[in-house]
């Protein structure tokens, strides 16, 4: 059994904020330690709009499942952001030199992540850790 | 202008890959900080009814807001599910995020457009941890 921990801190002196936790990323409803991971790194540009960096499933079977997602905005000059959607909903925008990590459930097959580029080309690190992965049947 | 940091670190065995990032929470498109936090609340559910725990009114849209959930407890059976919805968070719902198992955690932007909304798996006692930070 793989084990993948995650471990965050929060510190704000000014606004009195420190706070610090840590989770094994699980398989869906067991401490059964996740075993698919999938990262990599990339580049999107203005004129690429928006663009799926991660399908949801396919297939029924992996959707409503255990998964979680990291993305890093690795741009340096801070106007330039990613905006990151679960189809055509705005999660949030991801500033030069930020990051976000979340669950992942896949619901339903219009659960995919996409993310676009503002102001100017963003390269960025993502990681995926999933519970289930179906191979789909060839075309 | 108040100074908020935020380390990630994820190891993992699967590939031996691990992350390690440092942030500091900015305004969109600034090199200035985050002003304002909410400080780190604590909600006790005990029904499986959805309830919304940011409301959007909370920040101006379209901004660098964030926010942060943890659920506190450690069964990792039981979950919220997370949405970004007016007021429900299932499975199917839209937009639902994920699920937030026992001793998960979330640190995601906000658009601040739509309600932040979660629902617990089960009726027995569950604890959310979040806060937001806005501009």
């Amino acid at each position: 059994m793989a084990i993948t921990t995650a471990t965050i801190d929060i510190t704000s002196t000014d606004l009195g904020i420190s706070l610090n936790a840590s989770t094994n990323l699980s398989k869906t409803g067991t401490s059964t330690g996740l075993e698919i991971m999938d990262a990599g790194y990339g580049e999107v540009t203005v004129a690429h709009s928006a663009k799926a960096l991660l399908e949801a499933s396919a297939v029924s079977g992996d959707r409503d499942t255990s998964n979680y997602f990291y993305l890093s905005n690795k741009a340096t000059d801070e106007t330039y952001y990613l905006i990151v959607k679960l189809h055509d909903t705005i999660i949030g925008r991801l500033s030069a030199g930020d990051w976000m990590f979340m669950p992942w459930s896949q619901g339903d097959a219009d659960a995919e992540i996409n993310i676009t580029a503002t102001n100017g080309t963003c390269a960025y690190e993502y990681a995926t850790f999933k519970s289930a992965f179906t191979l789909v049947d060839k075309t | 202008m108040a100074t908020i940091t935020a380390n990630i670190t994820l190891n993992s065995d699967i590939t031996n890959h691990s992350i390690s990032e440092s942030m500091t929470m900015r305004k969109l498109g600034t090199t200035a900080g985050l002003d304002n936090a909410t400080g780190i609340a604590l909600k006790k559910f005990t029904s499986t009814s959805a309830v919304v725990v940011v409301e959007q009114d909370e920040v101006t849209d379209s901004k660098a807001s964030k926010v942060y959930m943890r659920n506190s407890g450690s069964s990792k059976e039981d979950f919220f599910y997370v949405a970004i919805n007016s007021s429900a968070a299932a499975a199917t719902t839209t937009e639902t995020i994920g699920k937030l198992y026992g001793g998960d955690w979330m640190l995601i932007p906000y658009e601040g457009a739509t309600n932040l909304t979660v629902a617990p798996s089960t009726a027995s006692d569950m604890t959310l941890e979040y806060g937001l930070f806005y501009e």
